[in-house]
Formats: C-alpha cells, sequence, structure tokens
C-alpha cells in the first residue's frame, strides 16, 4: 500500500481496511486480520493500526470479541457509506465546490456529467 | 543463576572464545612446535668421528650425560616468546570498538570473561608449551639415548678410589632444569609473564606487545637500577667487603620469597586487568 | 523499562554530551532517536546498553544499573550497532556458540527471520555483504527474545527490498513487553514504524512525544501564502510546507523531517506546546 502525504497514517488504514470490507475482499461478520499482521503488511507500527480498528470499532463498523480479535460488524457497509459520507461532505467537497465556482461549472452540466458517469461505470451492457 | 559466576555460561564462554581465539592459539602453538622441533635437528650434537678416543664421541660432562646445553636457553626464549604472545592477544579486541561492543554484552559476568582470559594465557598456553616442549624432547632423547647408550667408557680420578666404568646417557630436560636449584624458584615465572601481557593487551588499545614489552623493560630497568643505588647507599662503609663475611640465605628460604613474591605480583597483574576489563568503556 | 535520572555525561569532564537529561521509556513502544550528527544519539543507545559510563544522575533499565553488567541483564538486551564485528565462522556456528547465552532463545523464529531476510543458514559470515550481516545480526538478536532492543541506524546499508523487510520484521516484533529504540538519520525509512519521537538537542532532550500526540497538538499541511500562526515552515513546490498549531483537530500526516527541522530551528515556540 502506497500512504500519500497529507492523511495521517491511521486514517489511510482506516480506508484501506473500509475498501476492503466494501469490495467484498474481506466478508462479513469474518475475523479480520490481526493487529500484528495487518502491521506487518502495511509495515507500520502496530500501535498504529490498533488506533485505526479503535476508531472503527467506535463507528461500528468493526466488533471486538475480546481475546479472539477484530470482527467485521453486523451492517459494517452500511455503517461505512455513513462514515465516508461524513468524511466526503466534510473534507473531499469543500475543494471540490471550490473549483466548480472558480471554473464556473453550471449544476445541468454537472448532472449530465454524472449521469453519464455512472451509467458507463456502473451499469454492466 | 549468579549474576557473578555460573559455571556453564562460564564454559560457554570459553567455547565461544575458542572459535575464535582458538585458530590464533592452534596457528602459533602449531609454529613453536615447528621451531623447538627445528632447532633440535639442527643443535644435535653430531658425533665425532675424527677421535679415536671413543668417549669423546659425544661431548659429555663428568657424570656421563651427553652435552644438551642448547635446551636451556631455547626452552626460555621460546616459551616467552609463545606464552606472551598469546597473552597480549587476548583483550586486544576490548581495543576495536566493533569487537569490543560484541564482547561486552555478551551475557556473561566479568569475571567469567576474566577467568577465560587467565584460563587461555595462563593456563593453556603455558601447559600446552609445557607438553610440547616435553614431547619434542622426550623423542629426541629416546633417539639419542639408543645411539648414545652403547658407549661406555673408564674414568679415573683423584676423588674416586678405584677406576669406574660409565655409560654415555641422556638426561631428559626437564630432569636436568629442575636439576637446577636457581631454577626451581622460577616456576611462578611463567605466570608472571602471561598476567602482565594480558593486562598490557587489556590495558592498551593498539600495539598491545611492543607497548607492554617496552613498559616493562623500562620498569625493571629502573627497578633494578634503584635497587643497586638503594643497597649501595645503605651499606657503603658500613659492610665488611668480604665474599665469606655477612648474610647467607639458606637456599630453601630464598625459594619461599621468590615463590611468594611472584605469586604475588601475578594477582596484582590480575586483579588490575580484571578491573581494567570492568571498566572498559566503548 | 528504562528511567533516567539527572543523567550528566560526557567524553570529558568539561565538555558534557547530556546535562541533567531525565526520560522514562516504556515497554510496547518503538522510540525514533533522532539528532543532528554529534548530538549524542550513540551515546545514549551506549549509556543505555551500559557500554559507557556516565558521569552522574542514575540510569535503570529493568531494574538493573547496565553499568554492572550483569548476566541477567545483558541476555534481556539485543544492541545492534552501526558498526560491527562477526568472526569468520559458519552462520550455524556461530548461533551454536552464542544462542546458548541467552535462555529464552526461539531458534524457529530465527529460522522464519533469516528466511525472511534470505539468508541460507550455511553461509559464512565473512563472505557476506555488509547488509547481509546486518540482517544477520538483527535476526539472531530478535530471536534471543530480549526485551529491550537497541538498534543503531539499523537501515544503513540495507538495499530497497531489505528495508521493507526490516519494516515487516519489526512490526511483527513490537510486543506488550518489548521496548524498541531506533536511532536514525534515514527517517523516511521508519516514520511508519515508530510511534514516538525523542530529539536529541544541545545536550537535552528537546522533544519527546508521541506521533498521536504531535498530530493532536501540530498540523503539517501545505500552505500557498505563510500567515502568522505559521510555527516553521520550508519552501516546496506548489507554496509552503508547514508546521502550525492544530487549532481545528485536524488529523495530518505527520511529516518527520519537517518536525525535526523546525524543533532545530524554533526550540522556543515548540516548548510551551509541549509542555
Amino acid at each position: 500500500m502506497e500512504f500519500r502525504d497529507n492523511k495521517a497514517i491511521y486514517l489511510q488504514i482506516g480506508d484501506y481496511v473500509c475498501e476492503h470490507i466494501l469490495l467484498g475482499k474481506w466478508k462479513d461478520e469474518e475475523k479480520i486480520p490481526s493487529v500484528r499482521e495487518l502491521a506487518v503488511s502495511l509495515e507500520v507500527n502496530p500501535n498504529t493500526v490498533m488506533r485505526t480498528y479503535e476508531l472503527l470499532q467506535n463507528k461500528n463498523i468493526l466488533s471486538n470479541k475480546r481475546g479472539i480479535g477484530f470482527f467485521i460488524a453486523e451492517d459494517a457497509i452500511k455503517q461505512i457509506k455513513l462514515y465516508r459520507k461524513v468524511q466526503f461532505m466534510d473534507q473531499e467537497l469543500p475543494v471540490f465546490f471550490r473549483n466548480l465556482y472558480l471554473l464556473d461549472i453550471g449544476f445541468e452540466e454537472l448532472e449530465t456529467k454524472y449521469e453519464k458517469f455512472v451509467k458507463e461505470t456502473f451499469t454492466n451492457p | 543463576m549468579s549474576n557473578s559466576f555460573n559455571f556453564n555460561r562460564f564454559w560457554l564462554l570459553v567455547k565461544r572464545q575458542w572459535l575464535e581465539f582458538g585458530k590464533i592459539y592452534l596457528i602459533s602453538l602449531l609454529v613453536i612446535t615447528g621451531a623447538v622441533i627445528a632447532f633440535y635437528f639442527y643443535a644435535l650434537p653430531e658425533p665425532d668421528l675424527h677421535t679415536t678416543n671413543l668417549s669423546s664421541v659425544y661431548q659429555h660432562n663428568n657424570d656421563g650425560y651427553v652435552n644438551l646445553n642448547f635446551r636451556l636457553p631455547l626452552f626460555l626464549t621460546l616459551g616467552f616468546m609463545f606464552i606472551s604472545i598469546i597473552a597480549s592477544g587476548y583483550f586486544s579486541l576490548l581495543g576495536q570498538k566493533s569487537k569490543a561492543i560484541i564482547e561486552l554484552m555478551t551475557p556473561a559476568s566479568t569475571l567469567e570473561k576474566w577467568l577465560c582470559g587467565v584460563f587461555y594465557t595462563s593456563i593453556l598456553s603455558v601447559f600446552s608449551f609445557l607438553l610440547i616442549f616435553y614431547l619434542t624432547d622426550m623423542l629426541f632423547v629416546n633417539y639419542l639415548q639408543k645411539i648414545v647408550g652403547q658407549i661406555s667408557y673408564t674414568i679415573t680420578s683423584d676423588m674416586r678410589s678405584a677406576p669406574e666404568t660409565v655409560v654415555l646417557s641422556v638426561k631428559p630436560f626437564f630432569i636436568d632444569f629442575f636439576d637446577r636449584q636457581e631454577m626451581q624458584s622460577l616456576v611462578l615465572f611463567p605466570f608472571v609473564i602471561t598476567s602482565v601481557f594480558l593486562l598490557g593487551s587489556a590495558y592498551f588499545s593498539r600495539f598491545h606487545y611492543i607497548k607492554t614489552a617496552v613498559v616493562v623493560m623500562l620498569f625493571c630497568t629502573a627497578l633494578i637500577y634503584t635497587m643497586i643505588k638503594v643497597a649501595g647507599w645503605l651499606t657503603f662503609n658500613k659492610v665488611q667487603d668480604s665474599a665469606n663475611f655477612g648474610f647467607r640465605s639458606h637456599s630453601g628460604e630464598m625459594l619461599g620469597y621468590v615463590l611468594i613474591g611472584t605469586a604475588l605480583i601475578t594477582l596484582f597483574f590480575w586483579t588490575v586487568t580484571f578491573f581494567r576489563v570492568k571498566e572498559k568503556e566503548v | 523499562m528504562i528511567t533516567i535520572n539527572n543523567l550528566n555525561f560526557g567524553y570529558s569532564k568539561h565538555n558534557l554530551l547530556f546535562k541533567d537529561m531525565s526520560m522514562q521509556l516504556s515497554a510496547g513502544h518503538i522510540y525514533g532517536l533522532l539528532g543532528k550528527n554529534g548530538a549524542g544519539k550513540s551515546s545514549l543507545l551506549k549509556n543505555i546498553a551500559g557500554l559507557v559510563y556516565a558521569q552522574s544522575g542514575s540510569l535503570k533499565v529493568m531494574g538493573f544499573d547496565p553499568a554492572k553488567r550483569e548476566p541477567e541483564l545483558l541476555a534481556d538486551i539485543c544492541f545492534i550497532p552501526e558498526e560491527f564485528y562477526l568472526p569468520s565462522i559458519k552462520i550455524d556456528a556461530y548461533i551454536k556458540a552464542n544462542a546458548p547465552f541467552y535462555t529464552k532463545f526461539d531458534y524457529a523464529y530465527l529460522n522464519v527471520l533469516l528466511e525472511e531476510f534470505n539468508i541460507p543458514i550455511s553461509n559464512k559470515l565473512v563472505n557476506m555483504s555488509y547488509g547481509q550481516k546486518k540482517k544477520f545480526i538483527i535476526a539472531f538478536g530478535l530471536a534471543t527474545q530480549a526485551k529491550l532492543v537497541i538498534m543503531d541506524e539499523p537501515t544503513n546499508g540495507l538495499d530497497i527490498p531489505s528495508k521493507a523487510q526490516f519494516r515487516k520484521v519489526m512490526a511483527s516484533a513490537l510486543t506488550d513487553d518489548r521496548c524498541i529504540v531506533i536511532s536514525t538519520h534515514q527517517v523516511r525509512d521508519l516514520d511508519n514504524l515508530i510511534d514516538t519521537v525523542i530529539m536529541l538537542d544541545e545536550s537535552t532532550i528537546s522533544l519527546k512525544a508521541s506521533i498521536e500526540e504531535i498530530t493532536q497538538k501540530l498540523t503539517f499541511k501545505k500552505m500557498k501564502e505563510l500567515d502568522e500562526t505559521v510555527i516553521y515552515a520550508e519552501p516546496a513546490l506548489s507554496g509552503y510546507n508547514v508546521v502550525v498549531p492544530n487549532f481545528h483537530q485536524e488529523d495530518s500526516k505527520m511529516d518527520i523531517e519537517l518536525l525535526f527541522n523546525a524543533v532545530i530551528a524554533e526550540k522556543k515556540k515548540l516548548k510551551p506546546i509541549f509542555n
């Protein structure tokens, strides 16, 4: 995994975990890699991974079964979407809006582009 | 487990040191063995074939022992060289940062590390040299004995009432050695040498051998000079100048003093070495 | 794990390298020891390992005085120096001679590590490259199961794949009862590995804080124009890389080099933030 420059590592690891859950690489209610395993594969300090797991537990994405390890929570995907939505609204949208404003891009133009994008990317022919 | 001495740990240390120190040691031992054998070959008396007198074929002393006088200087010189070189190499690794760190971080106590040094330099090296010399000597003595054992001659002298027939023979070196009164008192001297060179190896960080040798020489010269001066000053015009007058030591008494003296000096050097290793910083 | 109180240390009495240094290190962390050349990183590590003696003050490692060099403590310290020496023997002979000193030595773990590092056990130590040797002593040191792991510039001499192997190995080596102290100039090699930064400067510890604490108090970001809140700034491609106080609970990624330079340059501004 390549870490980007501007975002805290433990949040980037959070994104990585969420991605794996959303893409179905880690299955629902399955045990996920232990703190140590993930730390080794990402070459980071286990304490950082622990911080990520605790954060995701607080967001109800992971659940911690004492003595066994971390599991994917029941409605993890719903929680991830919620969590990512907040993140997107808070962090990425302001930048996006700024560009819309600076480049004089209207909402109608945006709407057509958006519909075309969804059609091309997410609907299978 | 005790933190100052544990035999198991000491033995591990001895085994570990052998891996590295053993090589230098064995090579030195091999060289010294070669040197001893070479000298024996070179210096072994040749029969004088020009003489008509049977007893003069080999030079011998009055008791019928073949002269092998080269052995004593050979033994002393080579012995000194071997044990001093081995001893001055032992703690030299403490002078090199990278080696010293590994050595000092090895989980054994300073006492064990020091004892290991004493074992290698004072016990193993001294006794292996004695063994090598003894074996070589025995080999040549037996060989020579076979040749000269048949030669006998008659001696007459004023001391003897009747002429005696003597068979030539060869005396083993160590028997010859301890027949000399003055040599008996030197039995602990090898340990003085190894202990001082061991200290030198721990004290100096480079050129251990030369530096130790120079310091010892300077010290001895100074000591002897002072002793002569002091003795001269103490006794000048006070003692009757006569060879047969005054104090004469009984040889036994002298032997005791020398033994105690050398033992104390050895212990002193060993103790200083121990503290030197203990205080060593990298 | 390590308690240092009012330590004074120097190679000569008049020129002290550390003055009145105090610090506590605990198990379960990887400490990154940073400092300029000559700031005394190696000397601090040597003090902890008992290889040099301080002038005054107290230094305790797991309750022991390291200067006494007691075997029980030595068996619990893994010290990887920058320059080291290995005898010219085979790896298995080295292991046979040295491992028994460590009662907790884990032979299976050593094999795992040597495999991870691609070092065949039949190799002769003297024929290996510097990097290979370094990986070997790291593997051996970790297999001793020592509770305190001290490494002086461990990534020096390691090639790029080896550095990744090293980070993996260290990530797995950190356990709750182990304390790892790494001194380094190669901060980029290790910046995701360490969780607490210790900075040595001007004969004292100018900063000791966990990355969590640092990013709570400071924000590392890019700015187009500097303003009065900026503590430290360095020109970058499009504007400046800056360190500013973290007013808005922003979660930024710590830039360890930027922090290092900020601590050296702006000690006075940073001091109140961390006290």
